[in-house]
């Protein structure tokens, strides 16, 4: 599973991100010949990135490259069930990526383009939002 | 490839406003520049410029016709695209001459099928090359009929259309042709804190 290596720099239990605005980069697929691309915000864990990546490299079986072009690094915290409010924030629970709309999540390279785009689908069917197959422009600056 | 006569409108109001303003009439924010002259602040026809670009790609040559009937010849250096819609933000256009050299960034297009159990990937999906402006090649065209595992197709092993020289590295390498992974490899592709962790760093 996806998460940071280190522990992050800054705060252990950081507020939570900003789910505001639109992706300011990574909105072209720059790898493989397709991709999956955000199309509203979402917090997309660790798990989600997991399993949409099996979804998609059970479908595709061999002869594709998957790239994941997120990453989780942004801890989110709970607070135990049926615990009174107050004593401090809850313990880091899960790691997520801040994903904002026009983000590219995964990209993909295969040869039959109609094998790829059911992998994808598969894919999408994992993360907890509205999602799009995108296909590389050839020669956009 | 032919050049793409179209109307450019002086454009009076700048910043955020403005902008919004030039594309809620159906047209998209441009600045024309280049050969010493000072920046141009233009406006072009959102519907044909997208139609050109979709027809000639990236590299099409437009000549800018302007309200007082001057004729500039120029190409589309920087493109915004809004990642949503995919609708055309703002153009940066650069003023050329017949016969000039540019450089450009010519799309590779791969022909052909390599051998079975070989995986394609494209290392440079586009090639630049120095060519003179009113004959710009629309793409590159790379064949990997037959191509083995192992198979390294660089830049200086490409033919280039007649009167374009090669702006990069001869060695840089473009296509490359590796044995196809097995579902075994994606597999074991995950990352390596496989182990159920808890965010608890």
């Amino acid at each position: 599973m996806l998460m940071p290596r280190k522990p992050p720099k800054g705060f252990r239990k950081p507020h939570k991100p900003s789910r505001s605005g639109a992706a300011k980069g990574g909105t072209r697929v720059v790898f493989g010949e397709f991709g999956i691309q955000a199309l509203e915000p979402a917090y997309v864990t660790n798990r989600q990135i997991e399993s949409a990546r099996i979804a998609m490299t059970r479908h595709i079986k061999r002869g594709g490259k998957v790239w994941i072009t997120i990453f989780p690094d942004q801890a989110i915290t709970k607070k135990p069930a049926e615990t009174r409010m107050g004593s401090g924030k809850g313990s880091p629970e899960w790691w997520v990526a801040n994903v904002k709309p026009g983000r590219i999540l995964f990209e993909m390279a295969f040869p039959n383009e109609a094998i790829a785009r059911e992998a994808m689908r598969r894919a999408i069917h994992k993360l907890p939002m509205k999602c799009r197959i995108v296909k590389r422009e050839v020669g956009e600056a | 490839m032919s050049e793409v006569r179209i109307s450019a409108e002086p454009r009076t109001e700048f910043g955020k406003g403005g902008a919004r303003r030039t594309r809620r009439a159906g047209k998209i924010p441009a600045v024309l520049y280049g050969h010493g002259e000072a920046p141009k602040h233009i406006a072009l026809p959102a519907l044909e410029f997208a139609a050109a670009i979709r027809r000639g790609g990236i590299n099409q040559l437009f000549s800018l016709e302007g309200a007082d009937g001057t004729k500039t010849l120029a190409l589309p250096k920087a493109l915004q695209r809004d990642p949503i819609k995919d609708t055309i933000d703002h153009v940066d256009l650069l003023i050329v001459k017949q016969g000039e050299k540019v450089t450009v960034e010519v799309p590779v297009h791969v022909t052909g099928t390599a051998a079975s159990g070989t995986l394609v990937s494209i290392e440079h999906t586009t090639l630049t090359l120095s060519a003179e402006a009113t004959h710009l090649p629309d793409s590159v065209e790379v064949s990997i009929e037959g191509a083995e595992a192992g198979t390294h197709i660089t830049a200086g092993q490409i033919t280039l259309p007649k009167g374009a020289e090669l702006g990069i590295d001869a060695d840089a390498l473009i296509v490359n042709v590796t044995a196809s992974p097995t579902a075994a490899d994606l597999e074991g592709e995950a990352p390596a804190e496989a182990a159920e962790a808890p965010a608890e760093a």
